[in-house]
């Protein structure tokens, strides 16, 4: 009950306390702030905080409201008193304690009737009748925390007095700070969680990651990632027959998402590379896959690649990436091999009926460079960008030291001592040796006894001549014991093959040139060389379709394909316009 | 190549010889698609063919697509082991009615 002489509404403006109160003030402060700091839980203290100073003050009831993360709602977080309001959410700009947390001053509401702002809310629902409130703010610093009130002073003149609002302004202080530095070593503890969870994260993903490669390997990969973990990867994964599947990407964003996509895109790559023959098929099917869940519009630039060793040449499919480099250590020159698929993970149906398009490049002994843009986008001392010439500096720069120790000094050169990377950087190289052991026969070049010639014919390029190619093939593979089946195979392969240099090489054009196939047995296998004299043709634009796609035509690269073990256009020696390649692997128990 | 054009109880039945290779495919085509104008039950024995290519195989799924659309039967007999490598291998052997003899090919019902 408040006198109604009393102002409704005062402002603290401490006045002088007596020596008595600021001794009996001071036990207490210090006891209590011995209390906040002591604890290791506020909730745990606060209402027992609460009820020592409503009996101190001989106040009936006591509370903490606390804003809520979003600075929203007033929540009461521990309270003492005849009812429980613990869990009561207020606005935050609701009643008297709403009032006090927005102005961030402590009052003395004497008569909460005569108070515009005191919500009967609170009281209609409890059934509680609330007389007068003294309250102080709950703050450190700028940081509101909520505010601290006290409720129906019943001892004495029933009046909350100065020196009561003058404690509990201080003991508020003090819950303030606790309260405060609980939630930084909460804080602190929940950064150490997630520290600890990256690091953990980061190891998996280095797990992900090829082991270093033996020194004679042909190719070597480097990962630097810009935080605990990384969005960025390689893989390098031999297949049975000798030649090498490797990759490189770059997923869109850093941090954790961006390494979760990683790692199952890394997957995904080891897994379907398995089946894959070429990389178009393979990136394709890892788009479609991609695809099928991927949903936060997030996606991935990939070079994907198999480097035959035998031969030099790597066939590469560049989804959306940074193009790579192939540098001529004799010449000093580089050549950059752009990007002519998407990147992954953002439409599918994108793909030709073989997948995405694949460009065979011939590494004649060169090395080639594949990174990301956390290479070109690097830092240097200067502070600018390093940049595709400062790459290429770098890598003539390098040219002379073995592959790892020079990977490691092209990273190492951007990566400044004590900073940061901006983004993750990968980079792989591709070395090829120049060692042929499997060289194509130049024709012209009179063929010894040891390149194993069974035969050469020489016919026109048109219709009425495949017949005799085809008895060709049959005498060549006679000569060899070889059965009817495998015959009929390698007769089908070569006049498939005859077939496109009649149509798509010459035009269809009779008398427009001739076709020359020479016949080699090559260890086990019988090669057939296919040479023209027409313009050289794109071999991407000879493609397979989709074999359950039922309609005439386009079939003959799928037979061809399908029965022999290797099949491929080789550079063409000078004064012929392509060079077609076949492989079958003789049957076993065949001697020539 | 050659081919010989016959009737078997109401079915047209064109039975080829030899080599079906790019230089003969065309014929071949026109021959099909010309019976499958004048008739609605078409037969292609496969038999005698010692070499079918991809271009001789696409001529049989011309005549094959043909006969759907005007809903006429088209069926291959007696296909040889030659021209069966080539049908399995471009996984049309699943597509094609195929009967292992002519008799058998003009007698089914479809």
């Amino acid at each position: 009950m408040a006198l109604a002489t009393a102002p409704a509404v005062e402002t603290i403006t401490p006045p002088p306390l007596s020596a008595a109160e600021v001794k009996d003030h001071l036990s207490l402060i210090a006891d209590m702030t011995l209390v906040f700091s002591a604890s290791h839980s506020f909730d745990a203290v606060a209402k027992s905080a609460l009820e020592r100073v409503a009996k101190y003050v001989g106040a009936e009831a006591s509370s903490f409201f606390m804003l809520d993360d979003q600075g929203q709602a007033l929540v009461c977080t521990a309270c003492y008193g005849p009812v429980d309001i613990t869990g009561l959410r207020l606005p935050s700009t609701a009643g008297i304690v709403g009032r006090c947390v927005q102005s961030q001053e402590a009052r003395i509401v004497r008569d909460v009737r005569k108070d515009a702002d005191f919500g009967a809310v609170v009281d209609a629902k409890t059934g509680f009748v609330t007389k007068s409130i003294l309250v102080a703010p709950l703050s450190v610093g700028r940081e509101r925390l909520g505010a601290i009130e006290v409720i129906n002073k019943n001892i004495g003149d029933n009046l909350f007095s100065e020196s009561d609002l003058a404690l509990l302004h201080t003991l508020s202080r003090a819950a303030a700070l606790a309260i405060h530095n609980l939630r930084l070593t909460d804080k602190l503890v929940e950064q150490e969680r997630e520290r600890h969870e990256l690091e953990l994260a980061a190891e998996i993903q280095r797990d992900l990651l090829p082991q270093a490669s033996p020194k004679e390997f042909p190719i070597h990969g480097i990962n630097v990632p810009a935080r605990a973990v990384s969005g960025d990867f390689y893989d390098i994964l031999q297949r049975p027959d000798g030649r090498i599947w490797f990759n490189i990407a770059d997923v869109s964003g850093k941090g954790m998402n961006a390494a979760l996509l990683m790692a199952k895109t890394s997957s995904l790559f080891r897994c379907l590379a398995k089946s894959a023959e070429h990389p178009g098929q393979l990136l394709n099917a890892i788009n479609n896959e991609l695809c099928e869940t991927n949903s936060h519009g997030m996606f991935v630039t990939m070079v994907g690649g198999l480097f035959d060793p035998t031969s030099g040449i790597v066939r590469l499919t560049n989804a959306g990436h940074e193009p790579p480099l192939l540098f001529d250590i004799m010449r000093e020159s580089f050549m950059s091999i752009p990007a002519d698929a998407p990147p992954l993970g953002i439409a599918t149906g994108i793909a030709g009926p073989d997948g995405f398009p694949v460009i065979d490049v011939d590494l004649k002994g060169g090395s080639l460079y594949v990174f990301t843009d956390g290479l070109t986008e690097a830092t240097t001392f200067g502070g600018g960008m390093l940049g595709l010439d400062g790459v290429r500096a770098l890598i003539r720069d390098h040219a002379e030291e073995s592959p790892d120790l020079r990977l490691k000094h092209i990273a190492g050169a951007v990566k400044l001592p004590g900073k940061p990377l901006r983004d993750d950087l990968t980079l792989i190289v591709v070395e090829d040796n120049g060692v042929r052991t499997d060289p194509p026969k130049p024709p012209g070049v009179p063929f010894d006894s040891t390149t194993g010639v069974i035969l050469r014919v020489r016919v026109p390029g048109q219709a009425d001549r495949l017949k005799l190619i085809r008895n060709a093939v049959t005498q060549a593979a006679s000569f060899c014991s070889c059965d009817e089946a495998w015959t009929l195979d390698l007769v089908m392969a070569v006049d498939e093959a005859c077939q496109n240099i009649i149509r798509h090489a010459y035009g269809g054009v009779e008398g427009a040139g001739d076709i020359v196939a020479d016949f080699v047995r090559d260890g086990d296998s019988l090669s057939v060389f296919l040479m023209d004299f027409a313009p050289p043709v794109d071999p991407g634009k000879i493609k397979s379709r989709d074999i359950n796609d039922v309609r005439p035509g386009g079939l003959g690269v799928h037979l061809i394909k399908s029965v022999t073990d290797d099949a491929r256009f080789l550079p063409p020696p000078p004064g012929v316009g392509n060079l077609f390649k076949l492989t079958k692997r003789l049957p076993p128990k065949v001697d020539c | 190549m050659t081919f010989e054009v016959k009737d078997i109880n109401g079915t047209t039945v064109v039975a080829l010889t030899g080599d079906v290779d790019l230089q003969s495919s065309p014929a071949v085509r026109q021959q099909l698609l010309e019976c499958l104008d004048k008739h609605k039950r078409l037969v292609v024995d496969l038999g005698a063919v010692s070499y079918i290519d991809s271009s001789g195989v696409a001529s049989l799924v011309e005549a094959f697509q043909v006969s759907r659309k005007r809903a006429a039967y088209f069926a291959l007999a007696s296909v040889s082991p030659a021209a069966m490598r080539v049908l399995s291998l471009a996984r049309l052997d699943k597509v094609f009615t195929i009967h292992a003899d002519v008799n058998a090919a003009a007698a089914a019902q479809g």
